[in-house]
């Protein structure tokens, strides 16, 4: 039989960004894939060696704005670490819920868009109702709806207030996952298209680099909250389950929505007890890291997100460079789409749930 | 991880911090960590100009079992040994590090121009990349 090259992209409805993947197909079948990246790099690694680190701070939302509050609090977390200082309990409270909020609200996003790639409208407009309710809030005490700025060296840029919102949201939510389940997770059309499609067994994940929850759906216990330094005190559960298929990423991140939902609760009830907001803010003017290298991790919301920085004492850093889970997720295609047919492509690629900025930076 | 069994194999090797420097022999000292200690993936490879000419890369490997971290790192000038035989995830990796620093990985099926144009002259993130040169103006 003839080859075919194809071009899949850049501009694809549901590559949620610019990925074009040039695919070779023997019928329907491919028969090696490869991906092309680059359309929206804009220079964050390079930028950061012009830039002072408070000059610096509001660009790292834009590496992923569907989840900038990690990014920013990787660079925070950089410079506090560096610097020694402390935060206090309501500090910690305050990222870790808006961190959580964000992550419902990144796989709330994933949800409809994943949906909407195998062809099913409705779940889009049910899933973005509830989004709209956290980039609302996020508005309301950032002015921001995505690329918050929100987090600054040494604590917050301002208390947090209207904490009667968070607790509308954390009581609704359940119930509209309930019916998103109802909706999608035993639906004949959607199980057929994501059962037993694009496995990704457990040691093809660890050589390619994977986490979060793509590793966790393969059946692996791994999810860097547990030793992070911001949940010390709070109770979770890791969502891990076997499966290892397009449809187990499904189902695990609608677990997660629901963890996040019980550590968002144990997040309020520190803020409940803590009522005053303590923090020594850095000054970022003349501001400089101690000479040294600086790693920083954080469990993102597309796999493991870590920061590493080479400071020589100078106002801005000497190298800094990010890690992202989507770069590594669209080096897995080269190996998962390969003898998967046409049609199941843009369904694989889109349960690893790859976010194009933050591949390019 | 046993440091005496370690250096008894690689003996051109020292602790600085953290970080485990080796002279030579990196396909093999990421192999025999691989093996004999379970790091069996490798979360990122960086890269950073010393701007004497040469580049130290960083090898970040992670050892699910033991949630561990280990780093290796080494000085190269323009060549590398690929460890994409290793760890497949060492292909992006290595390939994003040629197009902004220019250092060559001797085994990657995939070396090639990824974040810059295939025409551009130079290497970004090099110290000593020039701009705002006449190369700039590529586009007109």
């Amino acid at each position: 039989m003839s080859k075919l090259k194809l071009n899949l992209g850049p501009q694809h409805p549901s590559t949620h960004g610019v990925l074009r993947l040039i695919l070779e197909l023997e019928g329907e079948k491919i028969i090696s894939c490869e991906p092309d990246i680059g359309y929206l790099h804009r220079g964050m690694e390079k930028m950061a060696e012009k830039l002072s680190y408070i000059q610096y701070l509001p660009l790292v939302d834009r590496i992923d704005y569907l989840a900038g509050f990690f990014y920013s609090e990787l660079l925070c977390r950089t410079v506090e670490k560096a610097l020694g200082v402390e935060l206090s309990k309501r500090v910690k409270a305050i990222r870790v819920m808006l961190l959580e909020l964000n992550r419902i609200a990144s796989h709330l996003l994933w949800i409809g868009a994943f949906l909407m790639d195998l062809g099913a409208v409705s779940p889009f407009f049910y899933a973005f109702r509830e989004r709209e309710l956290i980039l609302k809030y996020f508005e309301k005490i950032t002015g921001q709806r995505m690329m918050n700025n929100y987090f600054v060296f040494g604590g917050v840029r301002r208390d947090i207030f209207s904490l009667e919102d968070v607790e509308n949201i954390i009581n609704i939510l359940p119930d509209k996952v309930k019916d998103y389940e109802a909706l999608i997770t035993e639906n004949p059309i959607f199980v057929r298209r994501t059962k037993g499609k694009g496995v990704l067994d457990k040691e093809t994940a660890f050589n390619f680099g994977i986490t979060g929850v793509n590793l966790r759906a393969s059946g692996v216990n791994l999810d860097f909250r547990v030793k992070d330094y911001l949940y010390e005190g709070i109770d979770f559960n890791p969502v891990v389950i076997d499966g290892a298929d397009s449809w187990s990423r499904y189902k695990a991140r609608v677990l997660e929505i629901k963890e996040s939902i019980n550590i968002i609760k144990q997040a309020l009830k520190v803020l409940e007890s803590e009522k005053e907001l303590e923090q020594k803010l850095v000054n970022p003017l003349n501001l400089t890291l101690p000479e040294g290298e600086y790693i920083q991790e954080i469990e993102a919301p597309r796999g493991l997100a870590s920061i590493y920085i080479k400071s020589t004492g100078e106002k801005s850093p000497y190298r800094l460079k990010w890690r992202t889970g989507s770069y590594y997720s669209v080096n897995l295609l080269r190996k998962i789409l390969k003898g998967a047919y046409l049609n199941d492509a843009i369904a694989i690629s889109g349960s690893l749930d790859i976010i194009l900025p933050e591949v390019d930076k | 991880m046993n440091w005496a069994e370690f250096t008894n194999i690689f003996k051109d090797c020292k602790l600085e911090g953290d970080k485990i420097l080796i002279g030579s022999e990196l396909l093999k000292t990421i192999d025999f960590v691989k093996t004999n200690y379970h790091f069996d993936m490798l979360k990122e490879i960086i890269a950073s100009d010393n701007g004497d000419g040469t580049v130290e890369l960083t090898y970040r490997l992670f050892s699910p079992e033991d949630e561990e971290d280990l780093l290796i790192s080494i000085n190269v000038k323009d060549e590398a040994e690929s460890v994409s035989s290793i760890f497949e995830s060492a292909v992006a990796d290595e390939k994003e590090i040629y197009d902004l620093f220019g250092v060559k990985f001797i085994g990657n099926p995939e070396l090639k121009r990824l974040y810059m144009p295939e025409d551009w002259k130079g290497h970004p993130l090099r110290k000593d990349y020039k701009e705002n040169d006449e190369r700039l103006n590529w586009n007109e």
